[in-house]
C-alpha cells in the first residue's frame, strides 16, 4: 500500500487538480445553462412573470325579425382560481365552503379549466354578488382566488324558443378534441343545441388577449409591455326570421296540453316564423352550473322537456298527408277530382281483414276533394292500394318526408317513409303483405314525420309547390357594421302540376268551409283558410291531434302545423289550436292588434 | 510588528472583491421588497464587513504558535459552548440552536468549524504514528464525531458534512494515500450505490476485485468488506429514518419535476434565472426572476442565482474564477509552509470555503441537492460572513509566518 503514498509535491498537485477540475465542471454547468439552455430557459423565465389573460368577446345577440332581442348577454361574475397561488390545504377547503361544494369537485373543476398554472382556471360561474363581495373583502381568506365580470346569455323565457335557440355550455373535452384549439380553450364558452350551436362561429367572435407582468405571488405588476394586448372582436348579431310576437301565442295556445308543437313558415321564402314545443325547459340554467337535482327532475319528467319536438318528435301523421297521397293518384293519373271508389260503410274489407274508416257511419260514395273534405279513409285506402307501396313511398320522399329538410339548426331527425326494402327488412322478404300500403295511405302505420316536415310540405302546397329551404336566420350583423342577408333557397319543388295542387288546396278549403269539413267549426268569416285535420293513431296512448292550415287561402302567408300529443280527434283539439294562432298572425297582418288592445283598454 | 507589505494582498483582494460583489447582489436581491428592513439587508452586510474585517485583521496580527497552542484548549470550550447552547440556546425556526446576544445570534457550530480545524491540525502534526494506521484514523475521527454529535441533534446536514470534509481533506493532506481514502470512504459509497440493487452488485463485485489486487492487509479487507455491506443493507433503513423534508430535499434533487411547488421549485427556479441571465445577464436590479419573488431564499442560499441572471455568464465566471484563485492560493500556501500544524490549518481552513463553493454554486444549477449551506463571502449572513474571513485569516496569517517551523 505503501507505493501509493504521495509526497507533499504530489499532495499540492492533486489538490490544484481538484481545484482545477471543480472549477471546470461548475463552468461547464454554467455555460450548458446559460449558453446552450439560454434561449429555453429565457422563454420559462418569460412565462414565469407573463401571464396572458383572455379577453373575453362578447357573444353575438339574437333578434327577432322585428328587432326585439330574443337572446341577451347580462354581467355575471365568475369565480376562478390561479392554480400556482394555491396554498394547499387553505385555499380550496375555505372555497369549497365559501362556493358550497366539496374539495373533491373543486380540485375536479381546477383540472378541468386548467389552462396553465399561472392563468385563472374558472371554477364556477355565475356566483352571486353576495360572494363576490365575500371575495373583497376577506381576499386574504381565499389566497389564489379571484373573480372575473363575464357576460352570460340571457334568453327570453316562457315563449318556447328554446328549441331554436338551444343554450351555450363550457367546451368539454370531446368538443376541445374536435374544434380548433384556436379557437376555444378549457373553460371556453360554445354553442351546445340549437342556433347556439349552428352559428357558434358567427356568434363568439374571436377571443382578445392580454399580456401582464405578475409576481411570483401572482400580485399583477402591470400590463406587459413587450407585447402588444390584441383585442376582442364580438360576435356577430343575428337577425332571426321568428315573429317573437307569433311565437308567443304559439306557445300560449299549446301550454294548456301536457305536450305538443306548433311550427308556422312562411310559404314564399322559408322563413320559420315560430316554433314552439311544449313542455320546454328554461335556457337559463345553463348560464350557470345547473344543480343536479334540477337536471335530474328535467331529464326524468315523462313529459320529455328537452326534446325538441318540432326537430326531433316523430310522429305517424295520420290524415294531414292525405295531400301527398291525393296528389301522387293525380299525378299517377290513376284518378281526377270527379272520380269515386267503392262507398264508405265504416270500413273496407281487405283480404281476411276490415280496415276501419275514423268514421264508424260511413261517408258513402265521394269523390277526391270530398274525401279529402271529410277525410275519408276508405278512399285513401283504395287510392293507396292502387299505388302501391313504392309509389306511394316515392311521393312521400320527393314531398320532403323521409330526409331532413336542412334547416339551418343541428340534429334534425329524419322521419321515416317506408318502402319494400324496409319492409324486406323489417319483416323479412315475402312476410309482409301490400295490405300494409293501406296505413301508409292514411298516414299511419311505419310512416313518421317531424312538425317541421309536415309544415314544410303544407308551405310547398301553398307556394304552388315550391318549397324553400326552411331556415331561421335572417340577417347577420357583424361587428364591423356589415351587413348579409341570406338569399332563400329552393329545396325542391313538389311533384304535382299546378292543377293538382289546385284541386289539393280547394280540398283544403272545403275541410275548413265544406259543409260537412272536419274542421268547419273553425271557419272564420274574416279571412279564408285552407287545412287538414289529423287524428294520430299512435300504439304508446291515446291518437295524436294534428291539424296544418295555409293562410290566407288565395295568397297564403303562413303555413302552419300543429300536434298535441295524446288530445284526440284533430278537428277538436289542435284545429282550434291552429286557428287560434292563425287569428293572431290575421289580426296583426292586418292591423288589428292595436286596435283590439285599445278596445279592451275602453272595456277596462 | 507586521510587515503589511509581505502579506497576500492578491489573496486578500479576491475575498474583499467577492463580498463586495456579496454586498451588491444582496442589494439587488431585495431591492423590490415592501418591508424597509428587507430593503436594507445590504447596509447590514456591510457593517458586517467591517466586523469580520476586524476579526480578519486581529487574526493576522496574531502569533502564529497561539494557534497551535490553543488548538486543544479552544476545541474544548468549543465542545462545552455546543453542550450549554442545547441549554440555554434560543431556538430558531426549530432548526438551530444560537446564543443571543442582544440583536446578535452566534451559532457555536461556526466557532466549532475553526476549533475542529486547528484541533485536527495538531492532532495530524505531532501523531507520530503512520497515515493509515486505524488508532490515528480512529482518534481523528473520534475528534470530529464528538461535536458532529452535538451539532447533528439540531439538526443541521449540511453543517456536520463539513465537519467530515475537513477530516477527509487533512486525512488526505497529513500523508493518508489516495487508494486507502477510498478503501475508507468506501462504505459510503455503497450507500449510495445500494439505492439500486444491480448497481449495488456490480459495486460489490468491483471493490472485491480492488482488494484481491491491492492487498490491503487481511484485517483492513475485511473490515472494509464487512462495512460495504454493512452500509449497503442499512440504505433502506437509513431513508426510512429521514425526515419528510430531507427525504423531499433527495427526491427534489433527483427528480426537480416532480414537486414544482416544493423543494424542486428552488431548484426549477434557480435553474431559470441563471439561464435566463444568458452571457450578458439582464443588467443590475433587473432580473424579473429575482424582481417578481420567483427565486427563494435569494439574498442568502441563492444568492449566486441572482448574479447569474443580472450579471449572466461574465458575472458568474468572475465569480468562480476568483473562488478558484482563493484556493489556488490556498494550496500553493499550504504547500510551502514549513510548519506541518499551519499547513494542515490552511488546508483545513481552504476545505471548509471550498466544499460550501461547491455545494452550494453546484445546488444553484442543479447538479447538487438543496442542503442549506451558503455561499462564502457572498450570500448574506453575519456569522457566515465573519467565519469566511475568519478562515482567511488564518489562510494569511500562514502564508505570512510560511518560513516559521
Amino acid at each position: 500500500m505503501e507505493r501509493f503514498k504521495l509526497s507533499i509535491a504530489g499532495r499540492e498537485k492533486v489538490g490544484l487538480a481538484a481545484v482545477f477540475v471543480t472549477i471546470l465542471f461548475l463552468g461547464a454547468g454554467l455555460f450548458r445553462l446559460q449558453v446552450v439552455q439560454h434561449a429555453e430557459l429565457a422563454e420559462q423565465s418569460e412565462n414565469n412573470r407573463i401571464r396572458v389573460v383572455p379577453i373575453a368577446a362578447p357573444r353575438g345577440l339574437v333578434l327577432d325579425r322585428e328587432g326585439r332581442i330574443i337572446i341577451d348577454n347580462r354581467p355575471s361574475y365568475t369565480l376562478s382560481v390561479v392554480p400556482a397561488e394555491l396554498i394547499k390545504g387553505v385555499t380550496v377547503p375555505a372555497l369549497a365552503e365559501l362556493i358550497g361544494l366539496d374539495t373533491a369537485q373543486v380540485h375536479s373543476r381546477i383540472r378541468r379549466n386548467l389552462v396553465s398554472r399561472y392563468q385563472p382556471a374558472a371554477v364556477k360561474r355565475d356566483i352571486p354578488f353576495s360572494t363576490v363581495a365575500v371575495l373583497e373583502e376577506q381576499s386574504i381568506k381565499y389566497p389564489g382566488v379571484g373573480y372575473q365580470m363575464e357576460r352570460v346569455r340571457k334568453y327570453t323565457d316562457s315563449i318556447g324558443a328554446e328549441d331554436f335557440t338551444g343554450y351555450v355550455g363550457e367546451v368539454s373535452t370531446d368538443e376541445l378534441d374536435k374544434n380548433d384549439s384556436k379557437e376555444y380553450r378549457p373553460g371556453s364558452m360554445i354553442g351546445k343545441k340549437g342556433l347556439e350551436k349552428y352559428y357558434d362561429y358567427l356568434l363568439r367572435g374571436r377571443e382578445g388577449t392580454e399580456y401582464i407582468e405578475v409576481s411570483a405571488g401572482g400580485q399583477i405588476i402591470g400590463p406587459y409591455e413587450g407585447r402588444p394586448r390584441i383585442p376582442a372582436v364580438p360576435g356577430a348579431d343575428l337577425t332571426l326570421t321568428i315573429d317573437i310576437d307569433l311565437q308567443r301565442a304559439c306557445y300560449q295556445a299549446i301550454d294548456t296540453f301536457c305536450c305538443g308543437a306548433i311550427v308556422a313558415i312562411d310559404p314564399r321564402n322559408g322563413e320559420i316564423l315560430a316554433m314552439a314545443s311544449y313542455p320546454g325547459y328554461d335556457a337559463n340554467i345553463f348560464s350557470s352550473v345547473i344543480p343536479a337535482d334540477l337536471w335530474e327532475q328535467i331529464s326524468n319528467d315523462s313529459t320529455h322537456p328537452l326534446l325538441n319536438r318540432p326537430l326531433n318528435g316523430q310522429y305517424p301523421p295520420g290524415s294531414t298527408v292525405k295531400m301527398v297521397v291525393a296528389g301522387a293518384a293525380l299525378e299517377e293519373k290513376l284518378l281526377n277530382q270527379y272520380t269515386t271508389f267503392t262507398p264508405c260503410v265504416g270500413g273496407y274489407q281487405f283480404g281476411n281483414r276490415f280496415f276501419r274508416c275514423w268514421n264508424p257511419g260511413g261517408h258513402g260514395s265521394l269523390n277526391l276533394e270530398h274525401s279529402l273534405e271529410q277525410s275519408c279513409d276508405v278512399y285513401f285506402y283504395q287510392v293507396g292500394l292502387k299505388l302501391g307501396v313504392d309509389r306511394l313511398g316515392d311521393y312521400y320522399e320527393q314531398c320532403g318526408f323521409g330526409r331532413p329538410t336542412g334547416i339551418d339548426l343541428p340534429g334534425e331527425s329524419p322521419g321515416l317513409v317506408p318502402n319494400t326494402d324496409y319492409y324486406d327488412r323489417r319483416y323479412g322478404e315475402r312476410k309482409w303483405t301490400r295490405g300494409l300500403v293501406l296505413n301508409t295511405s292514411i298516414g299511419q302505420g311505419e310512416v313518421l314525420t317531424t312538425p317541421l316536415q309536415l309544415a314544410q310540405f303544407y308551405a310547398g302546397l301553398a307556394n304552388d309547390g315550391v318549397v324553400y329551404r326552411p331556415h331561421i336566420l335572417k340577417k347577420i350583423s357583424g361587428p364591423d357594421g356589415t351587413e348579409e342577408l341570406p338569399e332563400p333557397t329552393v329545396s325542391f319543388k313538389l311533384p304535382f302540376s299546378l292543377q293538382s295542387l289546385d284541386i289539393l288546396r280547394e280540398g283544403m278549403r272545403m275541410v275548413v268551409e265544406g259543409e260537412h269539413g272536419t274542421a268547419k267549426s273553425q271557419r272564420r268569416n274574416w279571412y279564408a283558410f285552407g287545412g287538414k285535420t289529423g287524428t294520430a293513431q299512435n300504439p304508446h296512448g291515446d291518437n295524436h291531434s294534428w291539424f296544418g292550415a295555409i293562410a290566407p287561402l288565395e295568397n297564403p302567408e303562413i303555413a302552419i302545423v300543429a300536434i298535441i300529443e295524446n288530445a284526440g280527434h284533430g278537428s277538436e283539439v289542435a284545429a282550434p289550436v291552429v286557428t287560434g294562432v292563425l287569428d293572431y298572425f290575421m289580426s296583426k297582418k292586418n292591423g288589428l292588434l292595436e286596435l283590439s288592445a285599445a278596445d279592451m283598454t275602453e272595456e277596462n | 510588528m507586521l510587515d503589511y507589505r509581505n502579506l497576500d494582498w492578491k489573496l486578500i483582494g479576491a475575498v474583499m472583491l467577492l463580498t463586495i460583489i456579496g454586498v451588491l447582489m444582496i442589494l439587488s436581491a431585495q431591492h423590490y421588497e415592501n418591508s424597509d428592513y428587507q430593503r436594507t439587508y445590504y447596509q447590514r452586510q456591510i457593517i458586517w464587513f467591517f466586523i469580520s474585517f476586524i476579526f480578519f485583521a486581529v487574526i493576522i496580527h496574531l502569533p502564529i504558535r497561539m494557534m497551535d497552542f490553543s488548538a486543544y484548549v479552544f476545541y474544548g470550550l468549543s465542545v462545552l459552548s455546543l453542550i450549554l447552547v442545547l441549554f440555554v440556546g434560543t431556538s430558531h425556526t426549530g432548526a438551530t440552536r444560537w446564543f443571543s446576544f442582544g440583536p446578535i445570534n452566534l451559532a457555536p457550530s461556526d466557532v466549532a468549524k475553526i476549533a475542529i480545524v486547528l484541533a485536527l491540525s495538531r492532532f495530524f502534526a505531532y501523531s507520530k504514528r503512520p497515515p493509515a494506521s486505524i488508532r490515528r484514523l480512529a482518534v481523528s475521527a473520534v475528534l470530529v464525531m464528538v461535536p458532529v454529535a452535538l451539532i447533528i441533534k439540531q439538526p443541521d446536514l449540511g453543517t456536520s458534512l463539513v465537519f467530515f470534509v475537513v477530516l477527509f481533506s487533512l486525512w488526505f493532506w497529513s500523508g493518508l494515500s489516495p487508494v486507502w481514502m477510498l478503501l475508507i470512504l468506501s462504505p459510503l459509497i455503497s450507500l449510495v450505490a445500494a439505492s439500486h440493487p444491480v448497481i449495488w452488485a456490480i459495486y460489490m463485485l468491483l471493490l472485491v476485485i480492488g482488494l484481491l489486487i491491492l492487498k490491503p492487509g487481511t484485517l483492513f479487507g475485511i473490515t472494509t468488506a464487512v462495512a460495504n455491506i454493512g452500509f449497503g443493507m442499512v440504505t433502506p433503513f437509513l431513508w426510512n429514518r429521514l425526515a419528510d423534508y430531507q427525504k423531499l430535499r433527495i427526491l427534489a434533487f433527483i427528480d426537480p419535476g416532480q414537486d414544482p411547488r416544493g423543494a424542486g421549485y428552488q431548484i426549477i427556479q434557480s435553474k431559470i434565472a441563471i439561464g435566463s441571465g444568458g452571457i450578458l445577464g439582464k443588467g443590475f436590479l433587473n432580473g424579473s426572476q429575482t424582481r417578481l419573488d420567483f427565486l427563494p431564499e435569494r439574498h442568502t442560499d441563492f444568492i449566486f442565482s441572482v448574479l447569474g441572471e443580472e450579471l449572466g455568464l461574465w458575472g458568474t465566471t468572475l465569480v468562480i474564477l476568483l473562488f478558484g484563485f482563493i484556493f489556488y492560493r490556498t494550496i500553493r500556501i499550504a504547500a510551502r509552509c514549513r510548519s506541518r500544524f499551519v499547513s494542515n490549518m490552511v488546508i483545513g481552513a481552504g476545505s471548509i470555503l471550498f466544499f460550501q463553493f461547491i455545494v452550494n454554486v453546484g445546488m444553484t444549477l442543479g447538479i447538487m441537492p438543496v442542503t442549506g449551506l451558503a455561499l462564502p463571502f457572498v450570500s448574506y449572513g453575519g456569522t457566515s460572513l465573519a467565519l469566511c474571513w475568519c478562515l482567511i485569516g488564518l489562510i494569511v496569517l500562514a502564508d505570512y509566518h510560511w518560513q516559521e517551523y
